[in-house]
């Protein structure tokens, strides 16, 4: 009750935080597929590789905190932990696994 | 050293310029594709008739109030609440008014609306369902029988069957792959692509569009009795905790001039 009565005195816009939700997802997207292509440049295999994919979107999470949130992740997030840092997390990671089969392939045939 | 040797193949580089690329270029442009065909497609709503659009605003009107009951004094939400109650008992509001009251529950399937909104859907589904098929068809026709390429990850035996379709030797690594598992790795992955060429809420990529469709809900549903869910809604007006928003908005306020000084 309390929380709800929260919410109504500083209510929360849909519509901004699907604009930011959006924003970072594409962030994730671009930066995962070039994660792939170098990642299958450098030829990494198996696990290496999927390390490599982890470090990146954690810099990458690091990179929305320094620069499109200001250092203030909860002036733009509702819950920051769950929609900058955790969430959205594996969202690349196809567009990962794409990039660098090609890159691999194209480099190691 | 260890381990068990690793396999090598050694294919053309023309492997990649005649297969990989066709079928990533194909995939983009099929994506691309649906994305205009599901516009093309979307039929308008139809415009329903006046009474109906009535019954269906006053309904959503009483949930809007059931959610924003803070933003109303007391007395403005009773008198509101009243007024609604009144109504329903009457049935005034009711498509049918008050007499249509004991109507049975109407046909699905005889009900043109109904039939609209299934179709509809019959409409995405073909859209989704025709070029994936006809792709996959496409490949296994042209493309099968070799493998193409090395996955860099390692997978477990089951997928042989799948990604080495047509492949017949049985001692081969399961990273090797032909050109069916290019096909899957595009399906999947190219959701960011799609973003960058048709902006982010297209409805090029399938799995979007499947969470969609789910979303949605059932097409049914509209074929209810709407008295009860008349008399429904009244009862969850009934049970709402009242309070009001600018209760106490004057301690608020100074608290912040005090905190902020």
């Amino acid at each position: 009750m309390a929380e709800e009565r929260e919410l109504q005195i500083h209510p929360i816009m849909q519509e901004s935080m699907q604009h930011n939700a959006r924003i970072v997802s594409n962030i994730r997207a671009l930066t995962a597929s070039l994660f792939g292509v170098a990642a299958g440049t450098l030829g990494l295999e198996s696990f290496p590789g999927f390390l490599f994919y982890l470090f990146g979107t954690l810099i990458i999470s690091l990179l929305i905190y320094a620069f499109r949130a200001e250092g203030k992740p909860n002036m733009y997030f509702y819950k920051p932990l769950a929609d900058l840092w955790m969430g959205d997390l594996f969202g690349g990671l196809m567009s990962f696994v794409l990039t660098w089969t090609l890159f691999y392939g194209l480099v190691k045939a | 050293m260890a381990g068990p040797i690793e396999q090598q193949i050694h294919r053309d580089p023309a492997l990649f310029y005649w297969i990989l690329l066709p079928i990533t270029v194909v995939m983009i442009l099929t994506g691309i594709l649906r994305h205009y065909l599901s516009t093309l497609l979307q039929t308008t709503p139809k415009k329903q008739a006046l009474l109906k659009m009535r019954e269906q605003r006053h309904l959503m009107r009483a949930r809007n109030m059931i959610i924003n009951h803070a933003q109303i004094s007391k007395a403005a939400f009773n008198k509101r609440k009243e007024w609604f109650a009144d109504k329903v008992k009457e049935g005034t509001l009711l498509e049918s008014g008050p007499d249509g009251k004991a109507k049975g529950k109407p046909n699905p399937l005889s009900d043109p609306a109904m039939m609209d909104g299934m179709m509809g859907m019959m409409k995405g589904q073909m859209v989704m369902m025709v070029p994936q098929s006809l792709i996959m068809g496409w490949i296994n026709a042209f493309f099968s029988g070799y493998v193409i390429m090395k996955l860099p990850f390692p997978l477990t035996p089951q997928f042989k069957q799948m990604l080495q379709a047509g492949v017949g030797t049985r001692d081969l690594d399961v990273r090797w792959v032909s050109s069916l598992s290019w096909y899957f790795l595009t399906l999947f992955g190219l959701q960011p692509v799609y973003n960058f060429i048709l902006g982010s809420n297209n409805a090029a990529s399938q799995v979007a569009q499947q969470m969609q469709m789910q979303q949605q809900g059932n097409p049914m549903a509209g074929a209810e009795d709407m008295e009860k869910i008349f008399a429904a809604e009244v009862e969850n007006l009934e049970v709402v905790e009242h309070w009001y928003v600018l209760d106490g908005v004057e301690d608020r306020l100074l608290a912040k001039f005090a905190s902020s000084i």
